[in-house]
C-alpha cells in the first residue's frame, strides 16, 4: 500500500488522526479507548443508514460547537481518529461529549505512532511529558480484555516508536491471508484473521487504517454472512454521491470530459437530446448547458431525459433536478426540455418510451457515468441495454467507469485488485487537504466504503460493483457495433486544468489512452472516459475544427 | 472628504491651479476609471474602500468584466448576459478566475488563458446551479449557503 510521508511542518496538509501530529498542542479523545473497542468488534455491527440523518445534524452540531471552541482559543481536536468509519453516529457523539466536557487525560494513542516523533521538538508544547495516568492504562487494559484472546500479551502499547511500516506490511499480509481463507472457505482461520487485521489496523494512520478497517468489515461481513441492509438501495447511494463529487476530483473530471465529447458532438446540430443514464442531481448539466449558451452560432433547443431509481419515500427527486435545471436553463437563455424516468435497473428501459426523434431532426448523446457496471450483475442485462442504446440512434455515447478489475471469477483475485484500487482511492482523498472532521470527507469515504463492501462481501445480483478495466470496455462496445471517437486536445487540457486546480493537484495525472481519457493518482489509473459511436456513422468531429 | 465642484474641461485645471493647490482625481471620473481598469483584483478591491465614489465605479462590473479578460481576446458577447444571468463578472472572478489563475500560476502558458476562463466560467456556472437550492429531501426549499462545489477552490493549496 502506498503511503505519504509528510513532514511535520506541513501541518494542516493531511487529514489525518491525531496520532499524527502536526506540531499542535491538543487534549485527547477521551474515549479513544472506546472506539478501539468498536474497530476490534467487528462483529455485529452495521452501517445505521437510518441514522445517517441524524449523524449529519450531530455532525453540524459538532462542527459549530468546534467552530466555537476554536475561537476560545483552545486548540483542541485540530485532528481526531476517525477509528471506525462505518460509525459515524458513535464517533460523532463521542466527540460532541469531549466538546462538552473537555478533559484532559492524555489520549492513548497519544503515544502511539512512529514516523512523527515529537519528542524531537524541543520544549514542553509539542509534546507534554507522558504521566503514566492510572485511568491510561484502565482504557488500555479494557480495550484488551475485550479483544480475542490473542491480542492479549502482544499489543503491549510502549510508549516508544513502533514501527507502524513493519505493522503496515504485517496488516496486507493478514488481509490477504484472511481473503484467501475465504476463498478457500476455511471460515475459522478467516475469523481469527479478521479480528486480528482489527488490532494491526488500529495501529495504523491515514488512508491505510481507513480502507484497512472497511476491509476488515467486508470480510467478517462475508465470513458471517451478514450483508448491509441497504446494499440494494441506489437512492442512498445517490446521496452519498454528492460529497464524494465536492471533495475529489473523479466525478468532475468524468463530467468535464464527457461534456466536452458531447459538446463537440452536437457542434453543428439546431435541436440536441441528451439522454442521462444516471441523472442523481443533475450536476453534469450546468457546465455543458453554459457552453452550448456561449456556443457559437447560438445555442441549440435541449432537451435532457433523466434516469433513475425509485425514491424510498416516493419523492419525485427527478422531477425537482429538472425544475432546477429549467431555472438555469432561462437564466442562460436556452430552450430546454426535461423528462425523468423511474426505472430501477436500465435494462427495464425501452427506447420507445424516451420520444426519440429521428437524427436529421434532433441529435442525441447517451450519457452513462459509472451506471454500466451494475448491469453485469444479471445475465443479459448489459447486452439489452447495448442493443437499446443502439435503437436510440446516438451521435455519441459517452461512457465513464472505473479502471479496475473487480469482476473477475475469482475471489482472491477481486480481493487483491480492490485492495489495491481502493487504497489508491483513499491515498488521494487523504491529499486532498480538507480538515478533518469535515463531512464530506467522512461522506466521501462512506461511499467508498460500501463499493468496498459490495465488491467484497456480496455475491451474485446483489453484487453490483462489478468494474472492469477500459480493455474490457472497449471490446466490449465494439463487439456491440460502436466505433471509439477520440476525445480531444480540448478535453484533455481541460481535464489538466481541472486538476491543477485540487489541492493534491501534484498527485493526479491525467492519460491519454487511444483516445480515452484516464484520470489517476500517480502511476494508478482509477477512471476512465471514453466515448462511442455508431459504427459506419461519421464523427462529426471533423465538422468541430473548423468552428473551435 | 470628497469635493465636489465642477470641473468644465481639463484645460482649466492648469489654470485654476492657483485657487485649488490640489488636483483631485475625484473631479475627473474618466481618469479614475481609466486607472481603476489596469488595477488588479485585490487592488479593486480596496480601492472600493477609498471613498463612495471610488466604491461606485469599483463596484462597476465592466472593470471586472475587464478583470477577467484581460490577457484574453475580447469573447463574444453572448458572454456577457450568461455571467450577467448567473451572477456578474465580479462574482465571476473573485468566486473563480481568481483562483483559477492563482492556483494554474505554476503551470500556466500563454495559450491558456482563453481556457482558464471557460472553466471558470463553467464552475460559475456549476456554482450558479448549486445555489439554486431548490427543495432538499425534506421537501423544505433550502437556499445553500455556501457554494460546495467550489470550496475546493477556496482550500490552501498544498505546496
Amino acid at each position: 500500500m502506498k503511503r505519504d510521508h509528510q513532514e511535520i511542518s506541513g501541518s494542516g496538509s493531511k487529514p489525518a488522526e491525531s496520532s499524527s501530529i502536526k506540531g499542535k498542542l491538543w487534549e485527547e479523545d477521551p474515549d479513544a479507548g472506546g472506539m478501539d473497542d468498536e474497530l476490534l468488534a467487528v462483529l455485529g455491527y452495521k452501517v445505521r443508514s437510518s441514522d445517517m440523518a441524524d449523524v449529519a445534524q450531530k455532525l453540524e452540531m459538532l462542527e459549530k460547537v468546534m467552530g466555537t471552541a476554536q475561537e476560545d482559543g483552545i486548540s483542541q481536536l485540530g485532528d481526531t481518529v476517525h477509528f471506525n468509519p462505518s460509525d459515524l453516529s458513535g464517533w460523532v457523539q463521542n466527540l460532541l461529549i469531549e466538546f462538552n466536557g473537555p478533559t484532559t487525560t492524555p489520549d492513548p494513542n497519544f503515544n502511539d505512532d512512529s514516523e512523527y516523533d515529537l519528542r524531537a521538538i524541543p520544549g514542553v508544547a509539542a509534546y507534554p511529558p507522558v504521566k503514566s495516568d492510572p485511568g491510561l492504562e484502565n482504557t488500555r487494559k479494557r480495550a484488551k480484555t475485550e479483544s480475542s484472546s490473542s491480542s492479549s500479551s502482544t499489543t503491549t502499547r510502549p510508549v516508544v516508536l513502533i514501527d507502524s511500516q513493519e505493522t503496515g506490511v504485517r496488516l496486507v499480509h493478514t488481509l490477504m491471508a484472511c481473503a484467501e481463507a475465504v476463498q478457500q472457505d476455511n471460515l475459522k482461520l478467516a475469523d481469527a484473521l479478521v479480528k486480528h487485521i482489527g488490532l494491526l489496523a488500529s495501529s495504523q494512520t491515514g488512508a491505510m487504517r481507513k480502507v484497512a478497517t472497511y476491509f476488515a468489515e467486508a470480510l467478517a461481513r462475508r465470513i458471517y454472512g451478514i450483508f448491509p441492509p441497504d446494499s440494494l438501495d441506489p437512492s442512498y447511494n445517490d446521496k452519498l454521491q454528492i460529497p464524494f463529487y465536492e471533495t475529489c476530483p473523479y466525478l468532475k473530471f468524468a463530467h468535464f470530459t464527457a461534456n466536452q465529447a458531447i459538446l463537440e458532438a452536437f457542434s453543428m446540430a439546431n435541436r440536441v437530446h441528451v439522454i442521462d443514464f444516471g441523472l442523481k442531481q443533475g450536476m453534469q448539466w450546468p457546465a455543458l448547458m453554459q457552453a452550448l449558451a456561449l456556443r457559437l452560432g447560438g445555442p441549440p433547443a435541449f432537451r435532457l431525459t433523466g434516469i433513475g431509481p425509485p425514491q424510498p419515500d416516493n419523492t419525485d427527486a427527478l422531477q425537482q433536478v429538472g425544475w432546477k435545471l429549467a431555472q438555469l436553463a432561462e437564466r442562460i437563455g436556452i430552450e430546454f426540455e426535461f423528462r425523468g424516468f423511474v426505472a430501477n435497473s436500465l435494462a427495464d428501459l425501452e427506447p420507445e418510451m424516451l420520444d426519440i426523434r429521428p437524427p436529421e431532426i434532433e441529435v442525441v448523446a447517451v450519457n452513462a457515468v459509472f451506471e454500466l457496471h451494475p448491469l453485469l450483475a444479471r445475465p443479459g442485462g448489459i447486452e439489452k441495454v447495448v442493443s437499446s442504446i443502439k435503437a436510440m440512434k446516438p451521435k455519441i455515447v459517452t461512457v465513464v467507469e472505473q479502471e479496475a478489475n473487480h469482476n473477475g471469477p475469482v475471489f482472491l483475485d477481486r480481493f487483491t485488485e480492490a485492495l489495491h484500487y481502493y487504497s489508491t482511492l483513499f491515498d488521494s482523498l487523504e491529499g486532498s487537504g480538507l480538515a478533518p472532521p469535515s463531512q464530506d470527507l467522512a461522506m466521501s469515504e462512506l461511499y467508498l466504503g460500501r463499493q468496498i463492501c459490495n465488491v467484497v462481501a456480496c455475491e451474485g445480483m446483489d453484487r453490483v460493483e462489478r468494474h472492469e478495466p477500459l480493455t474490457q470496455w472497449r471490446t466490449r462496445m465494439e463487439t456491440a457495433g460502436f466505433s471509439p471517437v477520440h476525445l480531444g486536445s480540448n478535453a484533455y487540457k481541460q481535464a489538466s486544468m481541472l486538476l491543477a486546480l485540487f489541492a493534491s493537484g501534484d498527485g493526479y495525472r491525467v492519460e491519454e489512452n487511444n483516445g480515452c481519457l484516464m484520470l489517476g493518482w500517480h502511476t494508478r489509473p482509477l477512471i476512465a472516459t471514453s466515448a462511442w459511436r455508431l459504427a459506419g456513422t461519421e464523427s462529426g468531429s471533423e465538422l468541430t475544427q473548423e468552428l473551435s | 472628504m470628497v469635493q465636489t465642484h465642477r470641473c468644465e474641461d481639463h484645460e482649466t485645471v492648469g489654470e485654476n491651479k492657483e485657487k485649488r493647490p490640489k488636483f483631485f482625481i475625484n473631479d475627473h471620473v474618466d481618469i479614475l476609471i481609466e486607472i481603476l481598469k489596469r488595477l488588479d483584483g485585490r487592488s479593486l478591491c480596496v480601492a472600493a474602500s477609498v471613498c463612495r465614489l471610488w466604491c461606485t465605479i469599483a463596484r462597476n462590473d465592466s472593470l471586472w468584466e475587464n478583470l477577467c479578460f484581460r490577457h484574453v481576446s475580447p469573447p463574444p458577447s453572448s458572454v456577457r448576459s450568461v455571467v450577467l444571468a448567473l451572477g456578474g463578472y465580479k462574482r465571476l472572478y473573485t468566486g473563480c478566475v481568481r483562483p483559477v489563475r492563482s492556483r494554474l500560476g505554476r503551470m500556466r502558458k500563454a495559450s491558456w488563458a482563453r481556457d482558464e476562463v471557460q472553466l471558470s466560467l463553467s464552475l460559475f456556472c456549476v456554482d450558479y446551479y448549486e445555489r439554486l437550492g431548490g427543495s432538499n429531501s425534506n421537501g423544505r426549499v433550502v437556499e445553500k449557503s455556501s457554494p460546495s462545489s467550489l470550496m475546493f477552490l477556496c482550500k490552501p493549496v498544498n505546496v
